[in-house]
């Protein structure tokens, strides 16, 4: 951290970060041209603003409904994942269990599992519950992907947290699960909240699961409904990148409030402290 | 007295659920997706969309079609114009009997039936599967089968030869019932190994395996070295981090999904920008190339991989940067070590287990890559860009093929398998440092 930054890097910084976005920009800057002007140019700036390609995209396809969709079932996902990750990863990261290390490996394997290599029997056990086309039938497939991973994270910051406090609340009689929600839980809160947010990101991206359980329109989550609004035979590009834009947007703002926490959380799985 | 539980029950009571849940939702489909590959299960063929280890009888449609046929067979022998015939069909009808005799003479096959009658009588759809099917022996079965196949092609002469117009059309229609029945009575769908014979040699499978490798391995490395590039880079102090940061998190925490669906727009054809511009620059000779050939094609999965994931990967490996003393690079200068020297001998030994750790997770993601691709360019053109995990998903529910899908499956979650167990070789207990504590 001693190098010190001059012109040349923020020449480089820009150009970077400009890559980085300009897909976005671009479709930003298709989002509001007129339908007919995405055809025939590659002009930046339409000379005629016009909001018609976002009146398609939310009349052509329910797409607040795949948001809402995705909602629910990434709140509920995130929600029976940090129920039961939280209390696993305190009890692996701080009571004396035996077989850790290979209690770790398999989740560590769980959360390596190729989707592809578990969701026939998932789509016929979730068929023969009767709950395709339900928030449900995403939320339990969901688990293979959520718990794994928040297991994961969460043992990292459970470690981070001093031993003294514990000691000396043990010390004062406390018993585990006293300690556990009046001393660990409180210290153990931004990290919980960190896999929280990666979780629901997780969830809300999903997309395998998502295709082939809840097949019915009203029942998509956003990457389907996304990917299903090119039809066989014309590609509404206009209507895409308004779409895209929409979706893009609560990522955007999840992304600048949290970043700080999300960078932690990603790399915490894989630094060495 | 108060129950209490010590520490350590405690501490296996709370990692209890989670890790059952875990093992339920993904060892136990596993086993199922390994049990399904052994067969040959369609869910689109109804004799075939049931796991029969020994022959089996669809008792429903038996019993529906037994009470008819039963009947018809008597009144055809009335009905014969020609002694002969009356006599062929008097012998069917006979063996008929005595096989339905033999079935209900099986072990409790004659009070299921009896409830699965009862069922048919008022009209009420059977969802139970252990009611409708029942296992039969499997000679019983193979000599039932013959005999309709043979009945049937009998009657189905004799209808043809007869003179009486009305006896033909009625014989007809008996073949027909016997041909129904035959579709009841099914046989073990169980083929052991013969579904991964079948793909082993298939070419299909190959390309596909051929295609993920590639993806996996190029759009892996080119990360790798473009996100420890940028790491380096911004390993310093410098105004705007937070703008930095942010702009290089929203790739990643897009879905996927929509990702593929913007580099749809930017390659195409005739609206895409990035198309355009390529041509342009003379990268490409059209700018149709990029979506309709399969190099281009690949080209465009792998490029829009690299730009969707190389940021995260600079951000794990900045994060691994961070961790490094400035002393050590103060003594590497002191010592005389040049830039080069000190990032061979000091960054990247240090940097290594964040670097694998980092490798692990991408390999294991993009050999699974199912989404960008498959919104992309859909595994074209002409399978040009098809990913293994693709074509399992093509089996198994364009085709409702689940056995030989499965076989698919199998094969990735196998191969998954090695890359990590060769991954976790390489890193070691690095892996869980830190997570088990004392």
């Amino acid at each position: 951290m001693n190098k010190r930054a001059g012109i040349g890097f923020y020449i480089f910084l820009v150009v970077f970060v400009f890559f980085v976005m300009f897909p976005f920009i671009w479709v930003f800057l298709t989002s509001i041209k007129p339908p007919g002007e995405i055809f025939n140019n590659f002009r930046w700036f339409t000379s005629s603003p016009s909001l018609e390609s976002y009146d398609n995209a939310i009349n052509n396809r329910p797409l607040f409904r795949y948001m809402w969709n995705s909602f629910v079932v990434s709140t509920l996902t995130t929600l029976i994942a940090i129920g039961f990750a939280s209390i696993a990863a305190y009890a692996l990261t701080r009571l004396p269990i035996r077989f850790k290390g290979v209690i770790l490996g398999i989740i560590l394997a769980a959360s390596m599992f190729p989707q592809i290599a578990i969701i026939s029997p998932i789509y016929n056990f979730v068929t023969a519950a009767g709950l395709r086309n339900s928030y449900m039938g995403l939320v339990i497939p969901y688990i293979t992907v959520s718990l794994p991973l928040a297991i994961w994270i969460l043992a990292t910051f459970f470690q981070k947290i001093p031993w003294e406090l514990e000691e000396s609340a043990k010390l004062d009689g406390a018993s585990p699960f006293q300690t556990f929600r009046k001393i660990i839980f409180p210290l153990a809160a931004p990290g919980v909240f960190t896999t929280g947010i990666l979780v629901f990101i997780a969830a809300w991206n999903e997309y395998l699961f998502a295709l082939t359980i809840n097949t019915s329109d009203e029942w998509r989550t956003v990457p389907v409904g996304i990917s299903f609004y090119q039809s066989q035979f014309t590609i509404p590009w206009g209507d895409i990148s308004a779409a895209t834009v929409l979706v893009t947007i609560p990522i955007v703002i999840l992304v600048l409030i949290f970043q700080r926490r999300i960078v932690a959380g990603l790399t915490s799985g894989s630094v060495k402290e | 007295m108060k129950f209490q539980l010590n520490e350590k029950q405690l501490g296996y009571a709370m990692v209890a659920p989670a890790l059952i849940l875990v093992i339920l939702v993904t060892l136990w489909p596993v086993a199922q997706s390994f049990y399904n590959s052994l067969f040959d299960y369609r869910l689109n063929d109804p004799s075939r969309s049931e796991r029969f280890l020994s022959s089996n009888m669809d008792l429903e449609r038996y019993a529906n079609d037994y009470f008819y046929l039963s009947r018809d067979l008597e009144a055809l022998e009335g009905q014969a114009p020609d002694p002969d015939d009356a006599a062929a069909v008097a012998e069917i009808s006979q063996e008929f009997e005595a096989y339905h005799a033999e079935l209900l003479e099986m072990d409790g096959l004659a009070e299921q039936y009896e409830e699965v009658e009862g069922m048919i009588a008022s009209f009420t759809a059977i969802a139970d599967r252990e009611l409708k099917y029942a296992s039969v022996e499997n000679d019983w079965a193979e000599g039932f089968k013959a005999f309709l196949d043979d009945a049937s092609e009998q009657l189905t002469t004799i209808s043809q030869n007869t003179e009486s117009e009305e006896f033909s059309v009625t014989a007809g229609n008996v073949a027909g019932s016997l041909d129904s029945v035959n579709t009841a009575v099914i046989e073990s769908n169980f083929i052991g190994f013969d579904n991964y014979q079948r793909y082993l040699t298939d070419s299909r499978m190959w390309q596909s395996m051929w295609n993920t490798l590639l993806f996996t391995i190029t759009s892996v490395f080119a990360e790798l070295v473009l996100g420890l590039m940028i790491a380096l880079l911004i390993n310093r102090a410098f105004v705007g981090r937070g703008i930095v940061r942010a702009s290089v998190l929203i790739p990643w925490a897009i879905p996927t999904a929509v990702a593929a669906m913007m580099w749809g727009f930017l390659y195409d054809g005739q609206t895409g920008i990035v198309a355009h511009y390529f041509e342009q620059f003379g990268l490409i000779d059209d700018a149709s190339v990029l979506l309709s050939t399969g190099a281009g094609g690949m080209f465009s999965v792998i490029f829009a991989d690299v730009w969707k994931t190389t940021p995260y990967m600079a951000l794990l490996l900045l994060a691994g940067l961070q961790t490094i003393p400035g002393s050590l690079y103060e003594a590497a200068e002191v010592d005389g070590a040049g830039k080069w020297q000190q990032f061979w001998k000091v960054t990247l030994p240090l940097l290594k287990s964040a670097i694998l750790v980092a490798l692990l997770f991408r390999t294991l993601d993009a050999f699974r890559v199912f989404d960008l691709i498959f919104v992309l360019t859909g595994g074209g053109p002409a399978n040009a860009t098809e990913s293994i995990s693709i074509y399992a998903y093509i089996t198994l529910f364009s085709q409702s093929n689940f056995g030989a899908g499965s076989v698919l499956s199998v094969i990735v979650f196998i191969s998954v398998a090695i890359i990590s167990t060769l991954f976790i070789k390489f890193i070691g207990s690095d892996l869980f440092a830190g997570k088990t504590g004392r």
